[in-house]
């Protein structure tokens, strides 16, 4: 026998009456949330009470937020504890985060903008969780900086799930009002409702450029005016591509648009090392099938060529949060840390072989379908797309010239300081 | 793996369910699981909703009643609410009031069929705009939504069977005969008024399904022991034949009296006043 058997339980353990101390610490559209304390852990934790409206039965974003993060447990995902369901609201209690990356932008950024060792952290994270939910076939729809949570440790985590919904084997369309305005993907804007994980992906990356600038990176005025912000940066697609995207999804209503050339993004984020850049584009592909995966971003050399962190705290200022311990290069995080450490030294040697290797393939075309990071395991012979390569022989060559100067200038910066030491992560 | 999977009723769930416990024989329960999701059926016609929608509320309804008794709750309030709740899940969300006038519609026509009246023809007797009717209706609606919620864990996860059927007609070459294709669609679709759907993961279902057409269209599929097509799909001659047992018995000819019986059982008092009848006039 095949099928697997999953028993449902009653009921979480709506029963199980706690006391909190709590304090109010926000209000939200449809809940508040409290602060407080678990007498039974002495954990901190969250209260977020919804109170339940006899108009609309109870609010459909808590039934996705509830039946969605019960099932996803990750480190880079806020956990939901419990739900306690009385006849008049519902109370779900959540791990404790200290603040939303928006707020930490705002006190810890030079203007908003982070130093680059956080931005490099948080993004791996927010990859991480991203990708665990695209593998469990859930889709968040509403990632920005306001719903990511830092804790103190420096640790990111998606919260506010209260769009998700999961996907599987397609029968139905989804809903076309999905995303805050100015992280929603382009071929939303353009009314697909056959999207996918690349949508989030999309998110990811305007929050990447938000991370590094301090500014978010497109911001529009409504579903039109966001798209032109759109093209300004990432240039008009040409007619060849807008009937490729609208042979793969029908629904799709496209208008005629002012011809834009495509921006360098250096241009729009100067501070942005060249493989942020290269990365960036990477997710912020107009053409949904182009944008690369979460889980493969993750093996980007973004983050796999990090061999030396640079010392934190050199542009934090005192009494900052210090960035979370780092996790990466390696993406695989569940493997065990021996195994991890083993690793680290084959991959150090490896990545000084890939990092050549990279400088000279630079533009190795990601599709969406290569399941093996790209990175690691080819170090050989990455496959290349002759048309691109041809197409953008003369843009790599810039690139990685770019690439050995900035290189050069970090070494000649960090050349002297020491690692950080772990003491400082934690207050 | 979140997705492809979905949570089935436990082996002492399926053994004794919560109405059976409460002394509801088992025949009965199976009419009243059929009926309450017709009621689902019908409502979701006259609403124009999504048959995902329909599908969905369907199976959180039959599985609603493997963690509760239909002493505790109606059938016909479990079928409104579950309907509610998947309209919202797949993201089709009803207005209460368009609802609860449909559900009202539906039950009056079956009591006007049941009533010594039913010789002449059923005229509708919309409810007042803001009589206590609308507003009793509206607190049970609300009530079992949030029942069948707090009774399910919040798992309300559905896998729904239309697409990966069309996949396995595709790879058995069937997707051309339309005939076939109908057929095993319809199949399909009644199953949800069986509890298979809570017993079963998809595969089996579907396959279950495959397997009615090709012996009702006679169309030869390779069948013995080691090369059977079902094993394709990951499921095996047992289930396959179980699920088709369950779909076949929807099909069965009934008595006037067995029809009449679950159209007055549609709320929790009916039910407990048949329990009291039946249970004395048995002692």
């Amino acid at each position: 026998m095949n099928y697997i058997q999953v028993c449902w339980p009653a009921a979480l353990c709506y029963h199980s009456v706690r006391v909190f101390t709590t304090t109010c610490t926000g209000e939200g559209t449809y809940a508040t949330v409290f602060k407080g304390r678990s007498r039974t852990t002495n954990e901190i934790v969250a209260l977020k009470e919804i109170h339940l409206d006899a108009e609309e039965g109870t609010p459909s974003t808590a039934i996705r937020e509830i039946s969605l993060m019960k099932e996803l447990k990750h480190v880079n995902i806020v956990r939901l504890h419990d739900v306690i369901h009385t006849e008049t609201k519902l109370v779900l209690i959540f791990e404790y985060c200290e603040q939303d990356l928006k707020k930490y932008m705002d006190q810890h950024g030079d203007r908003g903008a982070l130093d680059p060792n956080t931005v490099r952290s948080f993004m791996f994270q927010l990859l991480k969780g991203t990708a665990f939910c695209h593998e469990n076939q859930v889709l968040h729809r509403d990632l920005k900086p306001q719903n990511l949570l830092i804790n103190r440790k420096g640790e990111l985590k998606l919260g506010d799930f209260g769009l998700a919904r999961a996907f599987g084997v397609p029968v139905n369309t989804f809903s076309n009002e999905v995303v805050t305005l100015w992280y929603r993907a382009p071929d939303v804007l353009l009314g697909s409702r056959t999207y996918s994980t690349s949508i989030d992906v999309w998110s990811c990356g305007c929050i990447f450029a938000e991370m590094i600038s301090g500014n978010p990176l497109f911001r529009g005025r409504d579903n039109q005016d966001q798209l032109l912000h759109i093209m300004r940066i990432i240039g008009t697609p040409s007619d060849a591509q807008f009937q490729k995207i609208c042979k793969e999804t029908p629904e799709l209503q496209i208008k005629q648009f002012p011809r834009y050339a495509k921006m360098p993004f250096q241009q729009v984020l100067p501070k942005a090392s060249p493989q942020a850049i290269d990365l960036l584009e990477r997710l912020l592909k107009f053409d949904p099938a182009e944008r690369i995966s979460a889980a493969e971003a993750l093996s980007h050399p973004y983050f796999t060529s990090a061999v030396a962190p640079t010392p934190f705290g050199l542009n934090t200022s005192p009494g900052s949060m210090a960035p979370p311990s780092f996790n990466f290069p390696h993406p695989h995080g569940h493997q065990a840390a021996q195994q991890y450490h083993q690793q680290q030294q084959q991959q150090q040697q490896q990545q000084q072989q890939q990092q050549q290797q990279h400088v000279q393939h630079l533009p190795i075309q990601y599709g969406r379908q290569p399941a093996m990071p790209m990175y690691n395991q080819h170090p050989q012979a990455p496959v290349q797309d002759p048309m691109a390569a041809a197409a953008h022989a003369a843009q790599a060559q810039a690139r990685a010239h770019a690439q050995a100067l900035a290189q050069a200038q970090a070494q000649a910066q960090y050349g002297n300081v020491q690692f950080a030491p772990p003491q400082n992560y934690g207050r | 793996m979140a997705s492809i999977l979905y949570p089935l009723a436990s082996l002492s769930q399926i053994e004794k369910t919560p109405s059976r416990e409460d002394g509801i024989p088992e025949d009965l329960e199976e009419d009243l699981r059929a009926y309450g999701c017709k009621l689902i059926h019908q409502a979701g016609i006259l609403l124009k909703q999504k048959q995902v929608a329909v599908a969905a509320a369907q199976i959180l309804f039959q599985r609603f009643w493997f963690v509760s008794s239909m002493k505790q709750f109606g059938v016909g309030d479990v079928g409104m609410g579950a309907l509610y709740l998947a309209s919202k899940l797949e993201e089709c969300p009803l207005r209460m009031r368009d609802l609860i006038n449909v559900y009202d519609l539906l039950l009056q026509r079956a009591s006007h069929s049941l009533s010594s009246k039913s010789d002449q023809d059923f005229r509708y007797h919309p409810m007042s705009y803001f009589g206590s009717t609308f507003y009793e209706l509206k607190d049970a609606l609300v009530l079992s939504e949030m029942q069948i919620l707090k009774r399910l864990g919040f798992n309300v996860h559905v896998v729904l069977p239309y697409g990966t059927l069309i996949s396995y007609l595709r790879i058995l070459g069937l997707d051309k005969n339309t005939e076939a294709c109908t057929r095993a669609w319809g199949y399909l679709n009644d199953a949800h008024q069986t509890p298979v759907y809570a017993l079963y993961q998809i595969p089996t279902i579907i396959c279950a399904a495959i397997y009615l057409t090709a012996m009702h269209l006679q169309i030869p599929l390779p069948a013995s022991s080691p090369l059977s097509w079902w094993e394709l799909f990951d499921t095996n001659e047992e289930d396959v034949l179980s699920v088709s047992g369950h779909i076949m018995r929807l099909y069965r000819e009934r008595t006037a009296e067995e029809r009449r019986r679950v159209v007055g059982l549609v709320t929790k008092k009916e039910v407990r006043r048949w329990l009291e009848e039946n249970m004395t006039a048995s002692k």
